[in-house]
């Protein structure tokens, strides 16, 4: 069956892509590998479901077979949801298919045989349009499309892997749940800050204002002084609070893509020259060891 | 001897791009870098190389510009740099680099562990580990935080979204680290000295023998303005530019 392949190991980006399939007009066949999926996904609107029944549990060894099978099919475009896994089956995909690849995008629609999707560069400086011919490959991040309903057929099919990666331990990584996109206000905290303990100083701005704590990437996974969901930017939470307020945060461009959509932004850097104070509505140029505390207390009065 | 293969690229440092008022980007003020997070790759190169007894060399595909690039990747550790030296570089997508860089590891002896970072700061697409792997048909693990190599086999530690996964698989493979992995140092000055007595292989596109069309089309190219309010309280006492702030936020109805 022709039409746009589908895989993503987060279900509701899954949902999203087969709605965006059938905006287009095309058939959507979506890729599972457990019945558990299977079942959760039998009404998202998927034309065909099929159920990969294979020896690894890793779904990135199944990239050649899957290739052969789009082939078979005569597959339109293999779109996958954008997170580690999914990246990296598609680009395997890619190869084997000897395609064009576009990752992340931000936009994607069908013209006349062709694919054409936007996405950004250089750190979020720049928006790239560009065009693929023919059966491409693409990955595509959450909320970009609307979900659909239906029902389809469901096939198994037992496929091929690569079994010279073998899979040793799975150890879970515990999300908190916070949503920093629907938080309301969000006090970010950077490298600027010197100690864990320090963390202090931003909670209770956090809590004199009724707002979430987030951060940059490398207060999560260079320090872990907070879990990886809390930082924002092109490789971590997209935010669009009414208020972002920084403390300590340079605002280098691969940060402040996180935070474009805010209402109103703030940065307290000592650094007259930071580039937060381009991207801000309002600044302080101040030590936030000193501000911060002063800005507690007058939000308090 | 056994070599581990950095691939780092030479790019366009972001924060020197000027947008014009019609937001077409210029290009012709910014200074060049070795892509932030291959530094990383370089140094786990370094790093892996020491604890095997291995050679850490590094490989990059760039345009005749990418030549400036040699000294400071070499004063990072490695014992020499292959240089694809290529005008197809300047439109190459995924397809065509990893097809380069795939080509030039095969003319390498002895490879046996090829590193690339996460995503390069000017594309970050985290297209290419996955395709060089899947071009030379070697296992690949992509989002690794973690990697050791014992003997003829790799454990690495995969940090995805929901969990850290260890795998094993044996060499030759291909890798991509993720920035965490290490925090290269800053070279020396002995180390920068010395750079200049290392050795390069340059490679010609022609020599390589690959497929470098690009598959994608760059259709249009846009800066992002980024028009704000720009209110900077940088004069007088604190307490006075956290009064005119918290003004301020109060008017905008924010708090
Ligand atoms: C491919 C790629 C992807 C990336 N993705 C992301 C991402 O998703 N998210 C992200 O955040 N980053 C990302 N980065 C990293 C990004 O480029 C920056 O390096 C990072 O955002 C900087 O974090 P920072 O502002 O906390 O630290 P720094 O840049 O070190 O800034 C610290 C700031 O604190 C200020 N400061 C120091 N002391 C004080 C004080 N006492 N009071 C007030 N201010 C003080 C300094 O003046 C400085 O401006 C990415 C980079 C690359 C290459
Ligand atoms: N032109 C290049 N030369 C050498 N290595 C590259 C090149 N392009 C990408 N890489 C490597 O592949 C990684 C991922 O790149 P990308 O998939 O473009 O985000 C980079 O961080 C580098 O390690």
């Amino acid at each position: 069956m022709s039409g746009v392949y589908i895989f993503s190991d987060k279900n509701d980006i899954a949902a999203e892509i087969i709605g965006f399939a059938k905006s287009a007009g095309k058939d959507a066949i979506l890729l599972v590998f457990d019945e558990q999926t299977a079942k959760v996904m039998g009404n998202s609107g998927a034309d065909k479901i099929y159920l990969v029944n294979g020896e690894s549990e890793l779904v990135e060894s199944y990239a050649r077979s899957i290739a052969q099978l789009l082939r078979e099919e005569g597959a339109e475009l293999f779109a996958v949801g954008a997170t580690p896994r999914g990246r990296d089956l598609a680009a395997r995909v890619a190869v084997y298919l000897n395609c064009g690849m576009a990752s992340d995008v931000s936009t994607l629609s069908c013209g006349d045989g062709q694919w054409l999707t936007q996405r950004i560069i250089y750190g979020g400086a720049v928006q790239q349009t560009e065009v693929l011919e023919g059966l491409a490959v693409v990955t595509i991040p959450g909320g970009k499309f609307e979900p659909v309903s239906g029902t389809g057929e469901m096939v198994n099919i037992t496929l091929a892997a690569d079994r010279r990666i073998s899979l040793e331990e799975t150890m879970p990584i515990g999300h908190q749940g916070a949503d920093l996109s629907a938080a309301e206000k969000v006090v970010c905290v950077g490298m600027g800050l010197e100690k864990e303990e320090d963390m202090q100083l931003a909670k209770d701005l956090a809590a004199a204002l009724g707002a979430e704590i987030g951060c940059t990437r490398g207060i999560a996974e260079e320090r872990h002084w907070l879990p990886a969901e809390r930082y924002i930017g092109i490789s971590g939470a997209v935010i669009k609070p009414k208020l972002y307020i920084s403390m300590g945060v340079s605002g280098q461009v691969q940060h402040v893509v996180g935070i474009r959509d805010s209402q109103v932004i703030v940065g307290i850097d000592i650094n007259e020259k930071a580039p937060i104070f381009a991207a801000a509505d309002y600044g302080i140029v101040g030590d936030m060891y000193e501000v911060v505390p002063l800005l507690i207390k007058a939000l308090s009065e | 001897m056994a070599r581990i293969v950095a691939c780092y690229k030479w790019v366009v440092d972001e924060a020197d791009i000027r947008i014009n008022p019609d937001r077409s980007v210029d290009l012709s003020k910014a200074k060049k870098k070795i892509s932030d997070y291959d530094k990383c790759a370089i140094e786990a190169a370094v790093q892996t190389a020491t604890a095997i007894g291995g050679k850490a060399v590094g490989l990059t595909f760039g345009t005749a510009d990418a030549r400036q690039s040699l000294k400071d990747a070499l004063s990072r550790g490695l014992e020499e740099v292959y240089y694809i030296n290529a005008e197809e570089a300047a439109q190459a997508d995924g397809a065509a680099t990893a097809n380069a860089l795939a080509a030039a590891i095969k003319k390498m002896e002895e490879v046996n562990l090829v590193i690339c970072a996460e995503g390069a700061s000017d594309t970050y697409q985290r297209q290419i580990a996955p395709r060089i792997g899947a071009v030379l048909d070697w296992p690949v693990a992509t989002s690794v935080s973690k990697l050791e190599v014992t003997g003829n086999t790799l454990t690495a530690v995969r940090k995805l979204d929901d969990c850290l996964q260890t795998v094993k698989v044996e060499l030759p493979a291909v890798v991509s680290v993720l920035p965490e992995i290490n925090n290269p140092p800053i070279p020396t000055l002995k180390a920068v000295l010395a750079a200049g007595k290392k050795p390069v292989k340059e490679f010609s596109a022609g020599e390589l023998n690959a497929d470098l069309v690009p598959k994608t089309r760059v259709a249009d190219l846009q800066g992002y303005v980024m028009s704000r309010k720009n209110l900077i309280f940088k004069d007088g006492e604190a307490v006075d530019q956290v009064k005119e702030l918290v003004a301020a936020l109060k008017k905008e109805g924010v708090i």
